[in-house]
């Protein structure tokens, strides 16, 4: 166990190929929360996140060979993920949010929302705010402001130029600033 | 937290019992080479479509009708070589396709991606230029090869019979006519309704580009240009096309092979495109 959590994500992505396949649930434990962190934003049923869960593992499992050792595991994974869960969207054709109390702080802190204002009221509307945006604004939101992902790890799982995801960053807040002055809760 | 260990058991379970693999790496190499190969296909036939493309503006009589302004248009584009600029397109669009499907460079915003390949068509067909590898395509398309199929209808759109444009020699002079010998055929053009005077007398052998309406056998040419030899499009152009396919050289009048020597030795010699080419329309 000692051993497993000196070994980065990458030295073991190495192990699980060459020589042992149990280490796997090492990669599992490290990302199963981040992971299904990230798809709670887009999947709201309990059982259809654990599904696609599983499914990511499972694809990133039996795609293990595809990933590059010299570049960081978790955009690749994160970039399953994102695939996993705009085919669920499609599949089910659905459109779903929901964000935590923490992530909740997060939005409020980073795009200046009124503290005054009743936080129950304004999360129903940052969630059918980020519910009204265009896909790639609202995953580039999510993927800045919830998994604290940095531009370069964004490019790599949306695989858009670095210059692009600075772009719909700021084009995605300021749609999400406009959505919500609409209902007056932002300062100007 | 239960869900997390429940979903790490799940798929360990899977592969411990073998039910979940790790794909060959073997499938991702033949993957990426695949990607990398059509890729690469790609670009060559667009460098190889750019190619022909230049050619056949320079070959052909089609961008020569421009000179004529307004009245040169419909000629214009009943010669243009649509097929080929489809063909260049698509293979542009399928290796940027490529690049796009797979992330090959997603770091760079797609128009720059699309300038590049672009770019990378144009350098590749002038490289294709230098090694003459259109000339080569023409001088095969006579010979019974599967490429002939193929080649064929890309190339020999400017030897084909337009209704609004022509361009050829000056085989006989008439009071009100002139006969042209054009790579297809001899055409008897009205010169009775032109809207401009010609500068210079026509007479035999001179090179000649017009622009009119073809009204039954008869051309009827609204504008007429005289061509230097080293102008004159389709010049560089096969004999065996200059006047049409085997089948259609019987009909040609005996008299053009017998007072046009080097041209009739061409027709009788059956020689391949590229060996008599020059021959065709030289005096």
């Amino acid at each position: 166990m000692a051993i497993n959590s000196n070994l980065t994500d990458e030295q073991l992505v190495v192990v699980v190929r060459e020589s042992d396949k149990e280490m796997y649930s090492e990669i599992i434990r490290r990302y199963s929360s981040k992971i299904g962190h990230y798809l709670r934003k887009f999947i709201r049923n309990s059982d259809e996140l654990e599904d696609v869960l599983q499914n990511v593992f499972i694809k990133a499992y039996q795609n293990l060979y595809d990933f590059n050792t010299n570049r960081k595991f978790s955009p690749w994974l994160y970039r399953i993920a994102h695939n996993e869960a705009l085919n669920n969207l499609k599949k089910y054709k659905k459109e779903k949010f929901s964000l935590d109390e923490t992530e909740w702080e997060i939005v409020d802190e980073k795009i200046n929302l009124k503290d005054s204002l009743d936080n129950k009221f304004l999360k129903e509307d940052i969630e059918k705010g980020l519910a009204q945006m265009k896909d790639k604004y609202r995953e580039v939101l999510i993927l800045y402001f919830f998994e604290e992902k940095t531009y370069e790890e964004i490019s790599e799982i949306m695989r858009v130029p670095v210059s692009t995801v600075g772009v719909l960053l700021m084009r995605g807040k300021e749609f999400l600033k406009q959505i919500l002055k609409k209902e007056k809760y932002v300062t100007k | 937290m239960s869900q997390n260990n429940k979903i790490e058991e799940q798929v360990m379970a899977g592969i411990k019992s073998g039910k979940i693999k790790l794909r060959s790496r073997y499938i991702f190499l033949a993957e990426k080479l695949g990607i990398g190969s059509a890729f690469i296909f790609s670009i060559i036939l667009a460098a190889l479509f750019f190619n022909l493309l230049f050619f056949y503006l320079k070959a052909s009589d089609n961008l020569m009708y421009l000179s004529f302004g307004s009245r040169g248009l419909f000629a214009f584009f009943e010669s243009f070589p649509y097929l080929l600029v489809v063909i260049l397109i698509l293979a542009i669009f399928i290796a940027g396709l490529i690049i796009k499907k797979t992330g090959l460079s997603y770091k760079k915003p797609f128009g720059y991606m699309a300038v590049g390949l672009v770019l990378l068509a144009m350098i590749g067909g002038g490289a294709l230029t230098f090694a003459k590898v259109a000339e080569r395509i023409e001088a095969r398309m006579n010979c019974n090869c599967p490429s002939e199929m193929f080649f064929r209808p890309l190339l020999s759109n400017d030897m084909e019979k337009r209704n609004s444009g022509l361009a050829g020699r000056i085989n006989e002079i008439g009071e009100d006519f002139i006969t042209v010998q054009t790579p297809r055929d001899i055409i008897k053009i009205d010169i009775s309704k032109l809207e401009k005077e010609l500068e210079t007398d026509l007479s035999t052998g001179l090179f000649v580009i017009a622009v009119g309406e073809k009204k039954g056998d008869v051309f009827e040419a609204k504008n007429i240009k005289i061509v230097n030899e080293d102008e004159m499009p389709m010049i560089r152009r096969g004999v065996n096309e200059c006047f049409g396919p085997p089948e259609d050289r019987r009909n040609i009048p005996l008299n053009i092979l017998e007072t046009e020597g080097r041209v009739g030795g061409c027709l009788m010699e059956k020689k391949g495109a590229g060996s008599c080419s020059k021959n065709c329309f030289v005096k």
